[in-house]
């Protein structure tokens, strides 16, 4: 194989992981940039969409079973974040270090919940007739469900992008941020504001699940590898936008991509030290709002 | 901070009473075994209930619950006592298991464990408790080898053994150029020393290799393409669990499959795995002790018991523990007694099993000597199963 | 949870505190000594682990409780220290020197690793640290001709003192405590110290601190450096009684628990975070090994009701009826 095709792969490749990153991460990056609650377990989340998408679609999805499962995946983040936004309510006033370890203790239960439900096998689903398969172009071979993702993810994320920074229900998640009490003044109830953010932000998590499921199969421990994932790429993108994250989500898709395929025998340490690399140089993130904002 | 006052006191004596789970004695002198009659012997059973192996943990409680079952509850005469811990996923958690099962339980024997770190950790408490351990899984060469313990055996295989037999296989087929690869952690790393070394003994070429992150590898793209790259004629590889579904998916979407064939140390395509691998596996040749295709009495009769007992197909992690039953039972027998030594002594003369689902086998330096089998996934009644290609004959432990 | 000076109840003429004190810790040590006399040998190893993991979460709560700087990845100075023992006792220099060893080797670490973190604060401190704990198990993980991978080191052979092999469950114990009471008494005297104060200033006001004209950052060091050897120390007592060093031992799940140790004793005193620890390792190790596979779900209740029923810690939970 041809090494220009052999970048073009790992390009490809690093660009489909980074969108569905993104797509995890900014559901993350909004409960925390904008309600102030680490979530820990915002993992648990993507991998219940994950099952979902196999308990609905079981081993060989369809069409109409996809739609089926994206329903109901929408339907139980919603659900989730509900939940979860009354669950960590009556700590708003803690600290993070208290709201991280109930959310652990949240994600712990929901693991053993989830291994219950659902066994301890890996469940692995196929995508669609016309998605499952490989693509090939003149000798260069791709998986289609991949390229796909590619542009559902793109388009996902943008829709993210513009409903956070563009619209006016954006405008209104981050004036809560910057001022709760004004908020309140204009007629609107800051607690209906933060129901709203975690439900988005877990609706994220749980469509990012299900389109995952196909590459990472649902399965025990897969919730903390994604939640890992997300964190760093939160972190490494700043907080108080939705930039931060995607370029850091995207540039992580190239790390594990790119980076494993150049850096093999380093490809244990390449997540982690460049996270710490990004914060040796920048300890506020890439994209965190200038100094003096809020922390 | 003003130290130490009357609510220490109390917080203190509330912690040793947490503590003290077993209640009161005194941690003078040596740990008796439990002392019961000697018409019953008290098993500890160290299974990952929790956790990545739980699958695994799953089959081998099924192995050893179907053979006293079988065997009306009686090991070589003796009324069993079967106490199971969790074994979890790591020494974290599995050390502190046997710990509780030897000192709180006072089992008499402890079988099992699917973790070699945690095999090798508790080679000393074994030891100096001087009970019997039979291991079910773990597959590290140093636990019967440069770590042995005269009190640790084990009815399952090594790492390099299973890998060696593919190795030789390969060599002696002619496949002259192979990319070797497994997750880089001990296990993996002995399965590519095991099959180069018989690989290359054959006259073949390992034309390169890899060891992807165990554990935090979800996409092995980057891998795929060197693979692609390299000239192999195939690619032998080594992954369990979650790891082999997202391998074997992954060589077939990125049109591996098609012109280099995976040749693969069984665990790739065992158990739970190869249904969750659906058509990806189809064709995938491997080696392994055994298979519920393997057509001999024995395994016909353990086959037909374990699909009516659990309505599910046999595998290997079963037979490991049905084979640590039946030596068990024939040394309980044979030494009269169930303390280690006694026990150790036992199995150091048990011989050659001849009616085990596996096929004839026996032990060399506490680990079996057994036949290994060349396995193609292929679909029988709906289902993917691992037909037998050819017996490819014993290997050593030490292979 | 603002102070560590736990208030004294004006109301108890009969005995002056410090005399109080002293009886009481003289006779929680005594207590504590005779542990093994009294106690199974299966509690006696348990009472071990629990020492242990208590130096740990006492470490970790001179970062938590006196300086304000939560860590999520406090295990990789314990996963240090345990190492550097354990290699040490496996070449021939097993008991205290190894403890220093593993002490210095946890203490240089820190001293890398801190120059970095301290820097940052709030979230990024928590990740940074995170990051940290990662790349130790990573490379315990990696670097097999000295860690041995993810098997470990195993075999370590047991501390000997003066020609006695401490390899019974009571003699391990009474080696450990004895280290276990000197490292809490190093962790006192460094928190009630002059430096000590400036810490617990740097917690409520860095800036104020720091316009008083102290080098705050490096004072966040120095703390960030001793907890680390002392977690350091913790590590060479685990290598010590479990005789068997994982990159587990260097993880995440190692630092949540230490974390959730000193959430559940509480910030605010010493023995606190010990009776943590001490919850923890008898969920995840005796409870957690008899539930059929759902110790997590166990660990996870205990997160979940420590949060939300003990805000301020075990230490704080009023035993007497007067009020303090």
């Amino acid at each position: 194989m041809p090494t220009a095709q052999i970048a073009l792969t790992a390009m490809v490749n690093g660009l489909a992981i980074g969108l569905l990153l993104f797509i995890t991460a900014a559901g993350l990056s909004l409960i925390f940039g904008m309600m102030d609650v680490l979530n820990l377990a915002h993992g648990a989340l993507f991998l219940t969409g994950a099952y979902l998408a196999w308990w609905i679609g079981g081993e060989q999805q369809t069409w109409p079973s996809l739609g089926r499962a994206v329903v109901a995946v929408v339907v139980f983040g919603a659900a989730a974040g509900g939940l979860l936004s009354l669950l960590t309510a009556p700590l708003s006033r803690r600290s993070h270090l208290e709201q991280a370890l109930l959310t652990l203790g949240i994600a712990l239960v929901a693991a053993d919940v989830l291994s219950a439900l659902f066994g301890d096998d890996v469940r692995a689903t196929e995508p669609p007739a016309g998605l499952a398969g490989t693509v090939t172009v003149a000798g260069w071979s791709y998986p289609s469900y991949r390229l796909a993702l590619v542009g559902v993810a793109a388009l996902l994320a943008a829709a993210v992008y513009w409903t956070v920074e563009r619209t006016s229900l954006g405008a209104l998640f981050r004036a809560t941020v910057g001022d709760r009490d004004m908020v309140a003044a204009v007629g609107v109830d800051p607690r209906l504001v933060r129901g709203g953010v975690f439900v988005l932000g877990s609706v994220l998590a749980t469509l990012a699940g299900l389109l995952g499921a196909p590459i990472y199969h649902a399965r025990p421990g897969l919730d903390t590898t994604i939640l890992v994932l997300a964190l760093v790429v939160v972190v490494v993108g700043g907080l108080g936008s939705i930039r931060g994250p995607l370029i850091a989500a995207l540039l992580f898709g190239q790390v594990e991509s790119v980076g494993r395929a150049v850096l093999p025998g380093l490809a244990s340490f390449l997540l982690f030290g460049t996270l710490a690399a990004v914060l040796v140089v920048r300890p506020r993130g890439l994209f965190t709002l200038a100094p003096g904002g809020r922390r | 901070m003003t130290g130490i006052n009357r609510r220490t006191f109390l917080g203190i004596t509330a912690g040793l009473g947490v503590a003290g789970l077993t209640g009161c004695g005194s941690s003078l002198g040596a740990t008796a075994a439990s002392g019961g009659d000697s018409n019953t012997v008290k098993v500890g059973l160290v299974i990952p209930q929790a956790g990545v192996y739980t699958p695994l943990g799953v089959d081998i409680q099924r192995g050893w619950d179907l053979w006293l079952r079988q065997h009306d509850g009686r090991l070589g005469g003796r009324r069993v006592t079967t106490v199971v811990a969790d074994e979890g996923e790591g020494p974290q958690t599995g050390v502190p298991a046997v710990q509780k099962l030897l000192q709180n339980d006072r089992v008499d024997v402890l079988v099992g464990i699917v973790s070699s770190a945690t095999a090798l950790g508790v080679r000393d408490l074994v030891t100096s408790a001087r009970r019997l351990l039979v291991i079910a899984n773990a597959g590290a060469g140093a636990i019967t080898g440069a770590n042995r313990s005269p009190y640790i055996w084990r009815t399952s295989f090594t790492n390099a053994q299973v890998a060696a037999a593919m190795g030789r296989h390969l060599a002696a087929r002619g496949v002259r150029r192979v990319y070797a690869i497994a997750p880089d952690y001990v296990a993996g790393t002995e399965a590519i020393k095991g099959f180069s070394d018989a690989y290359r003994a054959g006259g073949g070429t390992i034309v390169g290799q890899s060891q992807p992150p165990f554990g935090k590898t979800q996409d092995y793209q980057p891998f795929l393409s060197r693979i692609q790259s390299s000239g192999a004629q195939g690619t032998f590889c080594f992954f369990g669990g979650a790891e082999s579904v997202a391998f074997v998916k992954q060589y077939a979407q990125f049109g591996l499959s098609r012109t280099i064939p995976l040749y693969a140390s069984g665990f790739l395509v065992e158990g739970g795995v190869l249904t969750a691998q659906g058509a990806a596996a189809d064709g995938v040749l491997s080696t392994l002790h055994y298979t519920s295709e393997l057509d001999n009495p024995a395994n016909t009769a353990f086959g037909q018991a374990f699909r009516a007992a659990y309505d599910a197909a046999p595998t290997v992690y079963a037979v490991q523990a049905w084979d640590a039953a039946e030596v068990l039972s024939r040394a309980v027998a044979q030494a009269g007694a169930v303390d280690g030594d006694s026990l150790a002594g036992a199995l150091g003369s048990v011989g050659v099993i001849t009616d085990s689902p596996r096929g004839p086998w026996s032990f060399v330096e506490q680990s079996p000597r057994q036949n290994f089998y060349l396995r193609r996934v292929q679909t029988r009644a709906g289902a993917p199963v691992n037909g037998v290609v050819e017996d490819l004959g014993p290997l050593d432990p030490r292979a | 949870m603002t102070s560590l000076a736990t208030t004294h109840p004006a109301t108890r003429p009969r005995l002056r505190p410090a005399v109080r004190n002293a009886t009481a810790v003289a006779a929680g040590t005594l207590l504590l000594a005779a542990a093994p006399l009294y106690l199974a040998p299966y509690a006696t190893t348990t009472l071990t682990r629990i020492l242990v993991f208590g130096l740990l979460a006492a470490s970790l709560n001179l970062l938590v409780g006196v300086v304000g700087l939560p860590s999520l990845g406090h295990a990789a100075f314990f996963g240090v220290g345990a190492y550097a023992a354990a290699f040490s006792a496996l070449h021939g220099t097993s008991g205290v020197p190894a403890l220093l060893l593993g002490m210095a080797a946890a203490a240089l670490v820190a001293l890398v690793a801190g120059a970095v973190a301290v820097r940052a604060g709030g979230v990024f401190f928590l990740m940074l640290t995170l990051a940290v704990g990662e790349l130790t198990q990573q490379a315990a993980d990696s670097w097999e001709s000295v860690t041995g991978g993810s098997n470990g080191l195993y075999g370590v052979p047991a501390p000997t003192l003066s020609g006695l092999v401490l390899d019974q469950p009571a003699t391990t114990y009474w080696y450990v405590l004895a280290f276990f009471l000197a490292g809490l008494l190093a962790l006192r005297l460094a928190a009630t110290s002059a430096t000590g104060v400036v810490l617990r200033g740097i917690r409520d006001s860095e800036d104020r601190m720091r316009a008083l004209g102290y080098r705050t950052t490096l004072v966040k060091l120095g703390a960030f450096v001793f907890a680390g050897a002392v977690a350091g120390l913790a590590g060479g007592l685990l290598a010590a009684q479990q005789r068997l060093v994982t990159p587990a031992d260097a993880g995440f799940e190692t630092s949540a628990l230490a974390l959730l140790a000193v959430v559940i004793g509480g910030t605010g005193s010493w023995w606190g975070p010990c009776l943590g620890a001490a919850l923890v390792i008898v969920v995840r190790d005796s409870l957690g090994a008899t539930l059929d596979g759902h110790g997590p779900l166990a660990l996870g209740l205990l997160f979940v009701l420590v949060v939300y029923l003990l805000p301020t810690g075990i230490a704080r939970i009023r035993l007497r009826r007067t009020a303090p």
